[in-house]
């Protein structure tokens, strides 16, 4: 819920008339999700997803580190999030560290951390080298490069995909020594993914009694509340975050749950077409 | 690590010999702090959560103002000697902010803050201890501090965790459940509507799952209201009895 | 104020017929009555929406709070402080939900006759009142947002000075004649309605004085003996530990308490069991007047 400018009284009121009568601003049916791009390449591990006019950017890179104390043998994951003020003038010189959109930011920060790390989605214990020495870093840096709403679906869709794309360099181990292959000598390696977390979120309108998935900006910034899920194809919910805003009745929240699983499943598709689509025209460009 | 530790023995008690769907001893107090306006402190087992409420007052930020309602400001914060192991303190940690919006948002809704435009609320709260549904007792201390400051809301917000192991849903984990990898679910409802305010859950739970589990960890918030709203009236009612009209 | 303090004996005092509500709760359905503060309707019922006591006056039902910010009325004595100066304009803390203003034209500028203001006593504001420094007033007006208006347009009111400020909750002073006391002991007190009590040397005003150019606004305090300063802390105390015991203040209320604890040293008075004592002795002795 961007607050730079909020809309008008009779903007408000226009959509959630159209809402009542099921129909949403740009023709969508409640449960529609905007057309998805994903454009994956040409670097292995670089995706771009375009959720209607919403942007975001993903890129993965890996380092080899020395593992944490307490977990020797797993590998690191982290991810950090740019809201690039090109995106809206919502963001900018909020620090982040308080109310108004920096809010935004750190909550959409967190739903990706929990989304991608705290799923176990990425098989970190894959990632070791040597145990105890050297393991590999996954970095993944996503940046939202246009914000029409609904952010946090599109960074995941771009961290996945990216994450799926991306190919790290093979490494044969020797007693003590470690050889990091170039890319010329060996074929680099995918990531071993458990699962593919994908994000679905909710707005709410007329007190709560009606949802409508994948908001645009309009109706992000006129909703009461906000709900997002993270499913996977397999019927897991590995994060449900609903942070404040219009209570709604339980049997609401199981319903939404059903909705973003099937939600899922289509994503889930759409991220493996175009992953197949960009081994085939490797190195090129992929889109689907 | 849940094939260590028997989260539920097959008698059906947890490790604290509660039973599924139990809570835990809870113990409150208000107006426990002398400068802030509300404040109050809460016992959930062994997770203490002490809460402070400044408002409505003059705001300290002038850029937060809004012209027809007060702005809340939550501050959620977790001191270093809470558990076992002492915390680092690190300058702007993303997972208390994101608590602190959480909580934020969902007072939002029920706090009537078109009765004070232009002023600031401000809710502190500092979890002492952690034995596990840190977040729930603090929304619950939240509650009890505004209502001990005299800001009119439109219903009470009880919080209560569930979680699901061994096929069967438990109410109100503590720090061992939580870490065991058990799905935990916090919840926060409106007693009056029984509609759901926040949800939060940290790891994978299957969809068929997750109804028995939001029931479950409703009835623990309704179960909370009455403890709560006990609380409030005992406290109103000596206040009450000791002011000479 | 820590409840574990506050389990004194009150007799007979089970007979209040008092109905304590609790946020969300529904205080009527009866659909004639009007709803008043803390209170909000829901369909056709009143539901509560703060934890009090239910206050009923011919069809208005109202929820008084046992703790709440000062929310004034216009008339009313306060103390406050100051904390911006602003353009032709002090802010003004009185513990309320907003900070009171006291406009530049609201106060009397010094020279003794009424006199219209001009440039430069807008840059000299400072000179007037400076942040920080401790002012009495009357409530004139509220803003639209709900910030109170004041003014110091009278001798009795203006900058305070030789004593003390003692906060309480702003509940426990009622309404009085009177807001300016003289104690027998000697001191003078201000009862601001906003909770803040000023205890101070008794100064005699004279009429010359307002005329005198420096006289309203200057900064410098009477000397003050020992002796004044122990009778000072010793009011303060008793208000305060009037105060810790949820008794309501005034004038008739202090004296009765300053005498109970006349026998105790001044720093004895806020120990748990002493202040328990004086209070409950003034309290008697209250109830006693009372019935005469």
């Amino acid at each position: 819920m961007s607050k730079d400018v909020p809309p008008s009284i009779n903007e408000k009121a226009f959509l959630l008339s159209a809402l009542i009568s099921r129909q949403r601003l740009d023709s969508r049916s409640p449960h529609d999700i905007r057309t998805t791009r994903i454009l994956l390449g040409p670097q292995p591990g670089h995706a771009e997803v375009r959720l209607g006019k919403t942007r975001v950017t993903a890129n993965v890179s890996c380092e080899i580190v020395r593992p944490r104390a307490n977990a020797p043998t797993e590998g690191a994951l982290l991810f950090t999030t740019d809201f690039s003020p090109m995106a809206s003038p919502a963001f900018g010189d909020g620090p982040g560290g308080g109310g108004g959109s920096g809010g935004d930011e750190i909550l959409i920060a967190r739903v990706l951390e929990r989304a991608l790390r705290g799923s176990r989605a990425v098989d970190t214990e894959g990632l070791c080298i040597v145990a105890g020495e050297k393991v590999w870093q996954i970095k993944v840096d996503v940046r939202v490069i246009d914000h029409e709403g609904n952010i946090v679906d599109c960074a995941c869709i771009a961290a996945v995909a990216a994450l799926m794309h991306f190919k790290r360099p093979d490494v044969t181990v020797l007693g003590e020594d470690v050889t990091i292959h170039s890319t010329s000598e060996r074929n680099p390696i995918p990531l071993t993914l458990h699962h593919v977390p994908i994000c679905v979120t909710f707005a709410f309108f007329n007190q709560g009694m009606l949802q409508v998935v994948d908001p645009n900006l309009l109706e992000e910034q006129c909703a009461e509340g906000d709900m997002t899920f993270v499913v996977n194809r397999h019927g897991d919910v590995c994060t449900l975050s609903k942070a404040g805003g219009v209570a709604v009745e339980a049997g609401q929240v199981i319903h939404c749950a059903r909705i973003a699983a099937a939600k899922a499943e289509e994503v889930t598709d759409m991220i493996k077409a175009a992953l197949e689509k960009a081994a085939v025209k490797e190195p090129k460009v992929a889109i689907v | 690590m849940a094939a260590r530790l028997e989260i539920v023995s097959p008698e059906g008690l947890r490790v604290d010999g509660r039973r599924p769907a139990e809570v835990r001893r809870v113990l409150t107090r208000t107006g426990v702090l002398s400068q802030a306006d509300g404040s109050a402190y809460i016992e959930q087992g062994n997770t203490k959560c002490l809460a402070a409420v400044y408002g409505p007052r003059e705001p300290v930020k002038r850029a937060g103002v809004l012209h027809d309602r007060a702005t809340i400001n939550v501050e959620y914060n977790v001191s270093s000697f809470s558990s076992g192991e002492r915390r680092a303190k690190l300058r702007r940690d993303r997972k208390l902010l994101e608590i602190g919006l959480m909580i934020k948002q969902t007072f939002e809704t029920v706090v009537a803050t078109t009765s004070f435009p232009r002023s600031e609320i401000d809710i502190y709260l500092q979890i002492l201890q952690t034995d596990g549904g840190a977040v729930h007792t603090a929304i619950n201390a939240a509650t009890l501090a505004l209502i001990d400051a005299g800001i009119p809301m439109t219903d009470y917000v009880c919080a209560c965790s569930a979680g699901f192991v061994n096929d069967q849903a438990i109410l109100d984990l503590n720090f061992l459940e939580e870490s065991a990898d058990v799905p935990t679910l916090t919840v926060a409802l409106l007693p009056k509507s029984g509609k759901i305010s926040m949800l939060g859950l940290e790891s994978r739970l299957h969809i068929d799952k997750l109804e028995p589990v939001i029931a479950l960890a409703s009835d623990g918030c309704m179960q909370m209201k009455d403890t709560l709203d006990e609380a409030i009236r005992i406290s109103t009612r000596n206040l009450a009895k000791t002011v000479l009209h | 104020m820590d409840q574990d303090d506050i389990e004194m004996e009150i007799d007979g005092e089970d007979s209040l017929d008092i109905h304590v509500v609790t946020p969300g709760e529904v205080v009527t359905r009866d659909s004639a009555f009007m709803r008043g503060h803390g209170t909000y309707t829901e369909d056709e019922t009143l539901v509560a929406s703060l934890a009090g006591v239910v206050d009923r006056v011919n069809k208005l039902i109202s929820i008084k709070p046992l703790r709440t910010r000062y929310n004034g009325e216009i008339g009313d004595v306060v103390v406050g402080r100051i904390t911006e100066v602003a353009q032709k304009r002090w802010k003004v803390d009185m513990n309320a939900r907003q900070d009171g203003v006291l406009l530049l034209s609201s106060v009397n500028l010094p020279g003794g006759v009424q006199r219209r203001k001009n440039e430069s006593d807008e840059l000299q504001m400072r000179t007037f009142f400076a942040e920080g420094d401790m002012l009495s007033a009357e409530v004139q007006a509220f803003f639209q947002d709900g910030a109170a208006s004041l003014h110091t347009r009278s001798i009795k009111y203006g900058k305070l000075r030789n004593g003390s400020l003692v906060t309480v909750p702003s509940a426990l002073i009622k309404r009085t004649k009177s807001h300016f006391v003289t104690l027998p002991c000697g001191v003078d007190v201000i009862l601001g309605l906003n909770g803040y009590i000023w205890v101070a040397k008794h100064v005699p005003i004279s009429p010359e004085q307002a005329n005198q150019p420096d006289a309203l606004y200057h900064n410098d305090n009477e000397p003050i003996a020992d002796q004044e300063r122990e009778i000072i802390a010793r009011v303060s105390n008793t208000i305060l530990a009037l105060a810790k015991h949820n008794n309501f203040i005034n004038d008739t209320m202090i004296v009765y308490a300053y005498e109970a604890g006349s026998s105790h040293r001044v720093k004895d008075i806020l120990k748990p069991d002493i202040s328990q004592e004086i209070v409950q002795t003034a309290r008697a002795q209250f109830q006693e007047a009372q019935q005469h």
